[in-house]
C-alpha cells in the first residue's frame, strides 16, 4: 500500500504552527491573569513566554520565529515612534521645569545605581554601563499599559515623557561609555572614539530624513487617517530596516522620527495617532517573545546585587520626581505614583546589554547576570506597578465587564 | 454672584441691570485635540491663583466652568473675563492642555466621557444615564439683576421673545460627534432631552410662580429651582433672571457682548414696559427656536406681538436700533455695534468654525484653531 501522501509523524513544527500557537498561548495567558488575578495582560504574555522559552519548556528558542520578525520590528517601531510623537516641545517651553525634572530623573537614577554597584565592588566603568542600561524605563510596557487601560491624564503623560527622556539618556550614556570600555581591549583609540559619533549622529540623521519624507508625503496625501496610517507603517518599517542595515540605533532613529514629526509639523499636516485593534496583536507577539528571552540565573548567584540594583533604581527615580514635583505642577501624591509607574524594564535594556557585551567581551558575566535578572523581575513586576499607579491616579478607564 | 439665601422662595434684591456670566469651557489635550480628562488637576491649580470670579467643575472631566463677578458695566465684565481667560490658558498650558470656547466639541465620543468625581454629578448620572454624558456641551449663562420677583417674572416673559436672537448670535456648535449637523447650534438638542427643559409656565407674578413651584415640589417632581432647565428662568437666590440658551462663544469678547445685549434688553423692558406678557410668545417659541438653531440669522421667526414673519437677522438689527438709547445709558454701545456687524456680515461663530474646517478638512484643526482663537492669538507661545 502506497501511503506516501501521509506526512511524517509527528509532523514538523513549522513556523506558522509555532506562530499561531504562540499567539493563542499569549492571548489566553493574558486574559487569564486579567480575569483571575486582576493583573495586566502583559504579565500573562510574559509568563506564557517564560513557559514556552528555554528557561522552562524550551519550545521556543530566541530566534525561533523568523515569520514574526517584521511584525516585531513594526510593533517596537510603532511604540517607540509614538513615544517620540508624544514628546511635545511646546509643552516643555510652557513648563520648563518639566524638562529639568525629566533630566534629573535620568541622572539621579543613573548615579544611584552607579554608586551602589561600585559599593558592591564592581569596577567603575562596568558599573556605569549597567547603570546606564538601568536608567531606561521600558517604552513598550508603559505604552501598552496606557493603551490597555485607556489611561489619560497628567501622570500618564508625564510617565510617557519621562520614559522618552530616560530611554534616550540611557542610550546616549551607554554609547558615550563605549570607547572607554573598548580601550581595555583595543589599540585603535581613534577608531573607538569615533564609534559613538557615528552611532549618535547617524541615528539622528536617519530619523531626520524619515521625518522630512513623512511630512512631505503626508502633505501630499492630505489629512486622511487611513492613508496616513499606511504611510506611517511604511516609514517606520523603513527606518527600522535602514537603521539596522547601517548598524545604527533603531530606538534613537525612531524616537527622533517621532519627536521631529510632532515638533516640525508647522503646517499641521499629520493626523493624531489613534491606537487600532491591530495593536493588541503586536503586543502579544512582542511580550511572549520577550518572555522567552528572560534569564533568571543572576537571581540565584547574586540575589543581593539584584535587589540593590532594583531598589536604588527606584530610589533614584523617586528622589528626582519628588524634588521637582511642585515646580512641574504635579498634583499632591502624584510624585509617588509617577515613580511607581516608571518601574518597568524590558526588551530595550536586553538589547542594549547584548550590544554592549558584543562590543566589550570584558563586561563581566556576573554584572550582566545581575542586570538580566533585574530585567526579568521588573518585566513581571513592572506592568503591575504601572497599572497600579495609573489606576490609583484615577486615570484609567474600567473595562466593560465580561464573563 | 453673592451668597445664596437659604429660602429659595425669597427673591433676593439685586442692583438693577447688573450682569454676570457663567462660561462652560472645553479642556482639550494637545496631543490629539480630543477632550481631556484633567479638569480636577486644572481646578486644583487655579484655586491657588487669585481669581476674581470662580472656577468650578462640570458634569464630565473635560469641562470647566468660569464664573464672573457681578458688574454694572459691560467693559468691566470684559476686563475681568480677559484676566481670567489668560490665567486659565496659562495654567492649562502647564498641564499641556488647551482651552476652547464653542458650544460642542466637534468630534469627541460621548461614550468615552467620564463623570467628574463628585456626589452631585454621580447622582445626576445615576438619574439621567447617558443623557448626563451626552450633556458634555458648553453653554454660556448670563444673569441680569432684578429688583424683585415680579420684575423677574415679567422679564422672563419679555426675554423669551428674544430666545432666537440669543441662539443665532451665539451659535457655535455646528459639529457634533464628528459630523456636520447642518445646524448653527446643535447644542440645544442635548438640553431638550431633559424632562424639565423648556420654558417657564405662563404665570403673571412672583406669588403665582411660587404657587406653581410649590405644586411641583408637592408632586415630588422638583426638589429645588435648580431642577428647572428652562431657557430663561428666575434665579431668586442671586436676584437675577438667567438666560441659558447661549452657546459658549469662541472669544471672551463675544461672551461679554452677549451679556451686554441681555442687559440692555432687560433695561429697555423695565424702563419702557413696551408689552404686557402674552401667551403668543410661547406659541411661537418652539418654532422660532428651531429656526434659529438650524439657520441662525437666515432663519425666520414669528414676531408674536405683531404676528408677522421676519428674518431673525433683520429682527436683531431692528431691535438693536430700538435699544440704542439704553445702550448709551449703560455704556454698551460698542457691544451692540459689534453684534450688529456680525449680523450684517452673516458671520457667526458657527460659520467661523466651518471656515476653520475648510482649510484642511480635519476636525482636529477646527479644535486647534478654536483654541488659538480663545487664547486670543499672541497670548499662547509655542
Amino acid at each position: 500500500m502506497q501511503l506516501g501522501y501521509l506526512p511524517q509523524f509527528p509532523p514538523a513544527l513549522t513556523q506558522p504552527i509555532l506562530f499561531g500557537a504562540l499567539l493563542a498561548a499569549g492571548l489566553l495567558a493574558g486574559e487569564a491573569v486579567r480575569r483571575y488575578a486582576s493583573l495586566p495582560r502583559i504579565t500573562g504574555y510574559v509568563l506564557a513566554g517564560i513557559v514556552l522559552g528555554p528557561s522552562v519548556s524550551g519550545l521556543l528558542g530566541p530566534d525561533a520565529l523568523e515569520v514574526a520578525r517584521v511584525l516585531i520590528d513594526l510593533s517596537i517601531g510603532l511604540i517607540v515612534f509614538e513615544l517620540g510623537f508624544r514628546f511635545d516641545l511646546a509643552w516643555l517651553k510652557r513648563n520648563r521645569w518639566l524638562f529639568v525634572a525629566a533630566l534629573a530623573e535620568s541622572t539621579f537614577c543613573f548615579l544611584a545605581i552607579h554608586f551602589a554597584l561600585m559599593y558592591l565592588g564592581f569596577q567603575a566603568l562596568h558599573a556605569a554601563s549597567a547603570a546606564a542600561i538601568g536608567t531606561a524605563t521600558s517604552p513598550a510596557v508603559v505604552m501598552l499599559v496606557a493603551h490597555d487601560q485607556r489611561a489619560e491624564g497628567q501622570i500618564t503623560e508625564r510617565m510617557l515623557l519621562f520614559t522618552a527622556v530616560n530611554s534616550i539618556f540611557a542610550y546616549v550614556a551607554l554609547t558615550l561609555l563605549l570607547p572607554f570600555l573598548r580601550m581595555e581591549h583595543t589599540t585603535s583609540w581613534a577608531g573607538a572614539a569615533l564609534h559613538p559619533v557615528y552611532l549618535l549622529i547617524g541615528s539622528v540623521l536617519v530619523g531626520f530624513i524619515a521625518c522630512v519624507l513623512m511630512l512631505g508625503l503626508a502633505r501630499w496625501l492630505g489629512k486622511r487617517e487611513d492613508r496616513q496610517f499606511v504611510l506611517l507603517v511604511a516609514l517606520v518599517v523603513l527606518t527600522v530596516g535602514v537603521a539596522r542595515a547601517l548598524n545604527l540605533s533603531v530606538m534613537v532613529a525612531l524616537v527622533v522620527l517621532g519627536m521631529l514629526a510632532r515638533n516640525l509639523d508647522r503646517r499641521h499636516v499629520l493626523m493624531p495617532l489613534r491606537a487600532g485593534h491591530g495593536g493588541q496583536l503586536f503586543f502579544v507577539i512582542l511580550f511572549v517573545l520577550t518572555g522567552t528571552s528572560l534569564e533568571f540565573d543572576g537571581l540565584w548567584s547574586a540575589g543581593l546585587a539584584v535587589a540593590v540594583f532594583i531598589v536604588m533604581r527606584f530610589a533614584g527615580k523617586a528622589a528626582a520626581i519628588y524634588a521637582f514635583s511642585r515646580a512641574t505642577g504635579l498634583r499632591r501624591r502624584g510624585a509617588g505614583l509617577l515613580s511607581v509607574a516608571l518601574l518597568p524594564m524590558s526588551g530595550l535594556a536586553v538589547v542594549m546589554l547584548h550590544d554592549a557585551q558584543s562590543l566589550v567581551p570584558g563586561l563581566r558575566q556576573e554584572l550582566a547576570a545581575v542586570v538580566l535578572a533585574s530585567i526579568a523581575i521588573l518585566e513581571l513586576v513592572g506592568p503591575v506597578a504601572t497599572q497600579f499607579a495609573l489606576r490609583r491616579a484615577g486615570e484609567t478607564r474600567p473595562e466593560p465587564r465580561d464573563g | 454672584m453673592a451668597e445664596p439665601v437659604v429660602d429659595e422662595r425669597q427673591f433676593r434684591r439685586s442692583e438693577h441691570s447688573s450682569i454676570g456670566i457663567e462660561l462652560e469651557l472645553q479642556l482639550v489635550r494637545a496631543r490629539d485635540f480630543d477632550l481631556a480628562r484633567d479638569a480636577a488637576d486644572l481646578i486644583e491649580r487655579l484655586e491657588k491663583r487669585a481669581l476674581s470670579g470662580a472656577v468650578k467643575p462640570e458634569i464630565t472631566e473635560g469641562m470647566i466652568e468660569l464664573n464672573s463677578s457681578v458688574h454694572d458695566r459691560y467693559l468691566a465684565l470684559l476686563e475681568e473675563l480677559r484676566v481670567m481667560r489668560d490665567m486659565v490658558v496659562e495654567e492649562a498650558g502647564i498641564l499641556n492642555l488647551y482651552v476652547s470656547g464653542g458650544g460642542s466639541h466637534p468630534f469627541h465620543d460621548w461614550t468615552e466621557r467620564r463623570i467628574y468625581p463628585s456626589e452631585r454629578f454621580n447622582a445626576l448620572f445615576e438619574r439621567y444615564g447617558f443623557l448626563a454624558k451626552q450633556f458634555t456641551v458648553f453653554g454660556q449663562h448670563a444673569h441680569v439683576g432684578c429688583k424683585d420677583g415680579d420684575e423677574a417674572v415679567y422679564l422672563v416673559h419679555m426675554l423669551t421673545r428674544y430666545v432666537p436672537h440669543f441662539i443665532a448670535l451665539s451659535a457655535a456648535s455646528p459639529y457634533y460627534q464628528g459630523e456636520d449637523t447642518s445646524f448653527q447650534s446643535s447644542r440645544l438638542t442635548a438640553v431638550s432631552a431633559f424632562p424639565l427643559a423648556g420654558h417657564m409656565p405662563f404665570v403673571v407674578d412672583w406669588s403665582e410662580f411660587l404657587e406653581y413651584y410649590e405644586t411641583m415640589r408637592g408632586f415630588g417632581i422638583v426638589k429645588s429651582m435648580k431642577d428647572f432647565y428652562w431657557d430663561v428662568r428666575p434665579k431668586p437666590e442671586y436676584g437675577t433672571i438667567e438666560i441659558r440658551v447661549f452657546d459658549t462663544p469662541l472669544t471672551v469678547e463675544r461672551a461679554a457682548q452677549l451679556a451686554a445685549y441681555a442687559q440692555v434688553l432687560a433695561a429697555y423692558h423695565v424702563a419702557e414696559r413696551p408689552h404686557a406678557p402674552a401667551r403668543a410668545v410661547y406659541l411661537v417659541n418652539a418654532y422660532n427656536r428651531f429656526e434659529a438653531c438650524r439657520y441662525g440669522f437666515a432663519g425666520e421667526m414669528i414676531e408674536p406681538y405683531a404676528a408677522r414673519k421676519t428674518r431673525i437677522g433683520d429682527d436683531i438689527l431692528e431691535t438693536i436700533g430700538v435699544l440704542r438709547p439704553h445702550a448709551e445709558r449703560l455704556g454698551a454701545e460698542q457691544a451692540l455695534t459689534e453684534l450688529a456687524e456680525v449680523v450684517r456680515h452673516g458671520r457667526s461663530d458657527a460659520d467661523r468654525l466651518r471656515a476653520f474646517r475648510e482649510k484642511t478638512g480635519a476636525l482636529e484643526d477646527v479644535v486647534r484653531e478654536s483654541a488659538e482663537t480663545w487664547a486670543g492669538g499672541g497670548t499662547r507661545k509655542g
